[in-house]
C-alpha cells in the first residue's frame, strides 16, 4: 500500500526550532488497510439496510444473484479503494514523537493539524484494539488529557508490542521518571511490514520498563452474563416479548413481530454491547495506576494514573440486591461523550467486598479510623442504622417517600460520602482535592420544609454527586466546611507526577 | 433557621438593575408578539383566537411580575478564596467557585446588551456542571472582575 517510498519529514516541514530535535515516528504501515475496512464495513451496511428496505422481493440477496451482481460487487470495490487510498494519505500524514514533557501529533490531509499534550496533564492511557486490528496484531493508544471532548491523542495503529512499549514510557515520563532519551532503534520490525517502511516506523527504544502489574480481581463470565440478565433491559425485553405474544394471539396478526423488531433490536444491542464490552472484565493494580482490560471484540487496556480519579461512584440496583452485587464507575478526566459507557467503568459488577476492594485501588485512603463500617453504611445503611452519616431529616419523606431515609451524606478525613437511592442505591466518593465546585439548590417546596439539595460539581462522566434533601443548615455548614476542606486538601495534594513524591 | 443562601460572613454585590430592560425586551417580543397577533385575529376573524392572545399574554404578565425579582435576587461575592453566585426567587441555587478550579472565563455581551451597557461573565471549571453565570455587569465591572478572577486563578491554580 506504501508505493512511494516513505520520506521521513514528507509530512509537513518540521517548525525550525526546537522540533528538529524531535524524532518523529509514523504508525504502523498496515493502519490503512485496517482503517479502509471501516469503510467498507459502513458502505456494506448501507447498502444492506438500502436494500432490505427495498422490500421484500428488490433484498440484497435478490441482487447478489440475479443478472447485475456484478455492479454491486463494483461498487464496493470503488468504495473499498478510495476508502484504502484515503486511509494511505491519512497514514502518509500522520506522524508522532514524545519529548520529556509532551507528546506531539501530526496528521489531516487538507487540514493538518498538530497535536501537543502535555504529558503532566495526562488523564489515562488506554490501548484499544478493534476486531479487525486484531487479526493483524494491531493497537491503537489513546492518550487523553483534560481538555474535554474530544481533547484525546490517539496514535495508531501499533504492533501490539510497540503500543506498550509507547505506554510503559508515557506513562514513565508522565510519573516523573528521567527515561532516557528513546533512541531509534535501528533493527527492523519483525513480520509483515514491508522492508522500506522499516525506517519509518523505528521502535521505541526499550528504555521504559513496563511496571510490573499485580491482579486484583477477574470478573467470571458466568456473572456478567447473570447480572446483564438481571437488568433493567433484560426485564423489558421480556415483558415486551411476552406483550407481543399476547397481542398476536389474540389478534392472530404476525405484523405485530415486525412492527416491535425496533424496540426489540435496540434493547438487545444494549444487552450485547454490554455482553461484549464488559466480557473478562480483569482489574490489576501497578505503580502507574489502576490497569483494566475488558472485552471481547474489542479489547480495551485502560491505565489510570494515581490521583486522576475525580469522583467514584458504586451503584445497585433492585434486581441485584439478592446476590448483594455491585457496578463501580468513575470520573475521569478526558473520559467524557460518546465511549463514555466503555470506559468509566471500573468494575461491571462484583460483590460488596470487590467493589470495595476496586474502591481502595483508586482511593486508597479515605481517612477514617473503620472505613469498611462507614461504607457499609453508605451502601445500604439507612438513618435508622448509626453511623456517621448525617441523614436528611424525617419531614421531607413528602418529597422522596421511598429513598428519604437513605439521602445523606459523611465527611471523612480524604473524601466526601454522598448516599442515596433506595431502589437503586448509589454511593459516591469524592476525594476532597478534585472537588470543582459545590452548589445548593431549593424549590419552594424545599424552602417551605427548610431543606436544601446539596451538589458536588465533578468533571464528565457519570457520577454526578449530590445530597438531596439536606437540612437547611446542615446544607449550608457542609457547603461552608467542603469548600474549605477542598482548598487545604488541593494545597496539600500530591504532585502530577506521581512518581516524584518519592523522588525529590 | 439560617438560610443556606445567606452565609454570615459574606456581603452581596448585586448586578444592575438595566439587567430588568435586557431580560423584558426579549421576553416582550417573544411573547407580546404572538400576544397581539391572536388579539387581532380573534377581533377580525373569531372570539376563539383570545385563548391564542391569552397563553403568551399571560405569561408576559407573569415575565414582567417575576423578572425584576429574578434581578433583584442575583448576587456575586468574592471570599479571599472562593466566588460565590446565587439567583433565583422561586427555585433558589448558590454556586461556590474555588479561584483555582478555574479554567477560564467568559466576557460576553449582545447587541442589546451593549447599548444597555452590560455584560455576562461566565466561569468555566473542568465539570460542565458548574452553572456559574454572571448576567447583567457594567462592563467595567466586568473587565476587572475578569482580570481579577484570572490573577487569583493563576495564584492558586491546581491542577485537576
Amino acid at each position: 500500500m506504501s508505493t512511494q517510498g516513505p520520506r521521513p519529514d514528507a509530512a509537513g516541514q518540521p517548525a525550525p526550532s526546537a522540533d528538529d530535535a524531535l524524532e518523529w515516528r509514523r504508525v504502523h504501515p498496515v493502519t490503512p488497510l485496517v482503517r479502509g475496512w471501516a469503510v467498507v464495513g459502513a458502505a456494506v451496511v448501507i447498502l444492506g439496510q438500502q436494500s432490505l428496505e427495498g422490500g421484500p422481493r428488490g433484498g440484497l440477496i435478490a441482487l447478489l444473484t440475479g443478472e447485475y451482481w456484478w455492479t454491486v460487487l463494483a461498487a464496493l470495490a470503488a468504495v473499498a479503494l478510495v476508502g484504502w487510498g484515503y486511509s494511505v494519505l491519512a497514514w502518509r500524514m500522520t506522524t508522532y514523537a514524545i519529548d520529556e514533557e509532551t507528546v506531539h501529533l501530526r496528521r489531516g490531509i487538507l487540514f493538518r493539524q498538530q497535536r501537543h499534550a502535555r504529558l503532566d496533564r495526562l488523564q489515562s492511557v488506554d490501548i484499544r484494539q478493534p476486531l479487525v486490528a486484531r487479526f493483524f496484531g494491531l493497537c491503537e493508544l489513546t492518550l487523553e488529557t483534560a481538555g474535554g471532548t474530544d481533547s484525546g491523542v490517539a496514535i495508531g495503529f501499533l504492533k501490539g508490542s510497540d503500543a506498550d512499549a509507547l505506554r510503559a514510557e508515557l506513562l514513565a515520563r508522565a510519573a516523573g521518571l528521567k527515561v532516557g532519551s528513546a533512541a531509534p532503534a535501528t533493527a527492523a520490525p519483525d513480520g509483515e511490514p514491508a522492508p522500506d517502511a522499516a525506517a519509518a516506523v523505528p521502535e521505541p527504544a526499550p528504555v521504559a520498563v513496563e511496571a510490573p502489574q499485580v491482579p486484583v480481581l477477574t470478573v467470571p463470565v458466568g456473572r456478567l452474563i447473570a447480572s446483564v440478565l438481571r437488568s433493567g433491559a433484560t426485564i423489558m425485553l421480556v415483558i415486551w416479548a411476552l406483550a407481543v405474544v399476547v397481542v398476536m394471539i389474540a389478534t392472530g396478526e404476525f405484523a405485530v413481530i415486525s412492527a416491535s423488531l425496533p424496540a426489540v433490536l435496540g434493547a438487545g444491542g444494549y444487552v450485547f454491547n454490554r455482553l461484549t464490552g464488559e466480557f473478562d472484565f480483569r482489574v490489576a493494580i501497578s505503580p502507574d495506576g489502576v490497569r483494566l482490560r475488558h472485552g471481547m471484540l474489542e479489547t480495551r487496556s485502560q491505565t489510570i494514573p494515581p490521583g486522576r480519579v475525580q469522583a467514584v461512584r458504586l451503584v445497585q440496583s433492585v434486581l441485584w440486591r439478592g446476590r448483594d452485587w455491585w457496578r463501580v464507575q468513575v470520573n475521569v478526566a478526558g473520559y467524557g461523550g460518546d465511549s463514555e459507557e466503555k470506559n468509566s467503568l471500573l468494575l461491571p459488577v462484583g460483590t460488596r467486598d470487590e467493589a470495595l476492594t476496586v474502591l481502595s485501588l483508586v482511593l486508597p485512603d479515605l481517612g477514617i479510623e473503620e472505613p469498611r463500617r462507614v461504607l457499609d453504611a453508605g451502601l445500604d445503611g439507612d438513618s435508622r442504622t448509626p453511623s456517621v452519616f448525617v441523614t436528611a431529616p424525617r419531614r421531607t419523606r413528602i418529597l422522596d417517600p421511598v429513598a428519604w431515609r437513605r439521602n445523606g451524606f459523611a465527611v471523612t478525613g480524604r473524601a466526601l460520602l454522598l448516599r442515596r437511592g433506595r431502589l437503586v442505591k448509589i454511593l459516591d466518593v469524592v476525594p476532597h482535592e478534585r472537588t470543582q465546585s459545590l452548589g445548593i439548590n431549593q424549590g419552594p417546596w424545599q424552602r417551605r420544609l427548610g431543606v436544601a439539595s446539596f451538589q458536588v460539581h465533578s468533571t464528565e462522566g457519570p457520577v454526578h454527586p449530590q445530597a438531596p434533601h439536606l437540612d437547611a443548615d446542615d446544607a449550608a455548614r457542609l457547603m461552608a466546611e467542603q469548600a474549605r476542606r477542598a482548598r487545604t486538601a488541593r494545597a496539600t495534594a500530591g504532585p502530577e507526577r506521581w512518581m516524584e513524591r518519592q523522588g525529590e | 433557621m439560617t438560610s443556606p443562601f445567606e452565609p454570615h460572613d459574606v456581603t452581596w454585590n448585586r448586578v444592575s438593575p438595566r439587567l430588568v430592560t435586557a431580560m423584558l425586551v426579549p421576553a416582550a417580543i417573544w411573547l407580546g408578539v404572538p400576544a397581539v397577533v391572536g388579539v387581532v385575529l380573534s377581533l377580525t376573524l373569531s372570539p376563539w383566537f383570545w385563548m391564542l392572545a391569552g397563553l403568551p399574554a399571560a405569561l408576559l404578565l407573569w415575565s414582567v411580575l417575576l423578572i425584576p425579582r429574578q434581578v433583584r435576587a442575583i448576587g456575586y461575592a468574592e471570599r479571599d478564596d472562593d466566588l460565590l453566585i446565587r439567583k433565583g426567587v422561586l427555585f433558589r441555587s448558590l454556586v461556590v467557585v474555588p479561584y483555582g478550579r478555574m479554567q477560564y472565563v467568559d466576557v460576553e455581551a449582545g447587541p442589546l446588551d451593549r447599548r444597555l451597557g452590560l455584560a455576562k461573565v461566565q466561569l468555566h471549571t473542568a465539570s460542565v456542571g458548574t452553572d456559574a453565570v454572571i448576567p447583567g455587569l457594567p462592563p467595567d465591572e466586568a473587565a476587572r472582575l475578569r482580570d481579577r478572577l484570572a490573577s487569583r486563578g493563576e495564584a492558586r491554580l491546581a491542577g485537576l
